[in-house]
């Protein structure tokens, strides 16, 4: 499978196969240990695609001038826009990328939008990992900044790791 | 009659946008989102077991279903002057290529605290045949003007 080259952002590899081996199984994971992760430039044209995606149409996302007569003052980017955040902001070898990742669910609090041109950084973790019904869960926790260290948005999800 | 916090009463309906699932709004998501978990993209992959899960063919992205919440949310916040604070989800049953899946979301409470007004909305995705596939909670503000 060909890598994919968002503008601003070094080639992202879509075959989730490779460095399969380099990430952290559910033994592995220590709850509470930071993981590594990447800054990244948010573009409207990768806000344009997640858009495309997903439906979103308002012209709060597309249109500057219409998006300057609201409160937000600009374009901003949808608040669920931390979909793509989460795997734009972190390197191959991070487990959310292990193939057979299932995700049971979420939760988002929204702070400030993410903007065109913001420059964002992650701050993430396992909360907790623990067995349920024979699956294995861990639980991630993340908060992501702008440029300005301002918080975006925080979440956590329950993933169920592939065995 | 516009909608305003004082007027908003537990029980009103938000419809949102129907959603037809394909191979390829799934490719696209995967394109948009960055996640190409072969989940999403390897029918022979799929045929295997999860632990305790066998899905029998790709699934959308549970997060596709989380981003079309989030727009019937901010779609019917923004002419209402509210904003869309936390949504928290989880995945009932897998939604795959040929679903149609439609969010929908029911005011539950409303609450004022020191210096803002919040609405707690029941949201929920359901398939073609009614199905949860997804349910949740939303909370909303509307600022004091």
């Amino acid at each position: 499978m060909a890598k994919v080259s968002p503008e601003g952002a070094e080639a992202f590899e879509t075959d989730f196969w490779k460095d399969a081996n380099l990430r952290k199984a559910w033994d592995d994971i220590v709850p509470g240990e930071p993981r590594k992760t990447l800054a990244y430039t948010l573009t409207k044209e990768a806000i344009e695609l997640y858009c495309k995606s997903v439906g979103e149409d308002h012209p709060i996302y597309f249109d500057e001038a219409y998006a300057k007569t609201t409160r937000y003052g600009g374009l901003i980017a949808p608040p669920s826009i931390h979909i793509l955040l989460m795997f734009s902001c972190t390197p191959a070898d991070d487990w959310m990328r292990s193939p057979g990742t299932v995700n049971a669910g979420q939760s988002w609090s929204y702070n400030l939008p993410a903007r065109p041109g913001d420059v964002i950084r992650l701050e993430a973790r396992a909360l907790d990992k623990f067995i349920k019904r024979e699956r294995l869960f861990v639980v991630h926790d993340n908060v992501f900044f702008n440029q300005r260290n301002e918080v975006i948005c925080s979440g956590r999800g329950w993933t169920i790791r592939p065995v | 009659m516009t909608t305003t916090f004082e007027n908003l009463n537990p029980g009103d309906s938000i419809d949102g946008p129907q959603f037809a699932v394909s191979r390829e709004s799934i490719r696209l998501f995967c394109d948009a989102s960055l996640d190409y978990n072969p989940l999403h993209l390897d029918d022979d992959y799929m045929k295997g077991s999860f632990g305790k899960t066998n899905f029998g063919g790709i699934i959308m992205h549970g997060m596709n279903n989380f981003g079309l919440i989030s727009r019937m949310l901010t779609d019917w916040a923004y002419p209402r002057g509210a904003i869309h604070r936390r949504l928290e989800t989880r995945w009932v049953k897998p939604v795959r290529p040929g679903d149609t899946i439609q969010p929908t979301g029911i005011v539950k409470s409303k609450q004022v605290t020191k210096s803002s007004r919040w609405v707690l909305i029941d949201v929920m995705v359901r398939n073609q045949t009614g199905e949860k596939v997804a349910t949740g909670e939303a909370m909303l503000e509307f600022p004091n003007e």
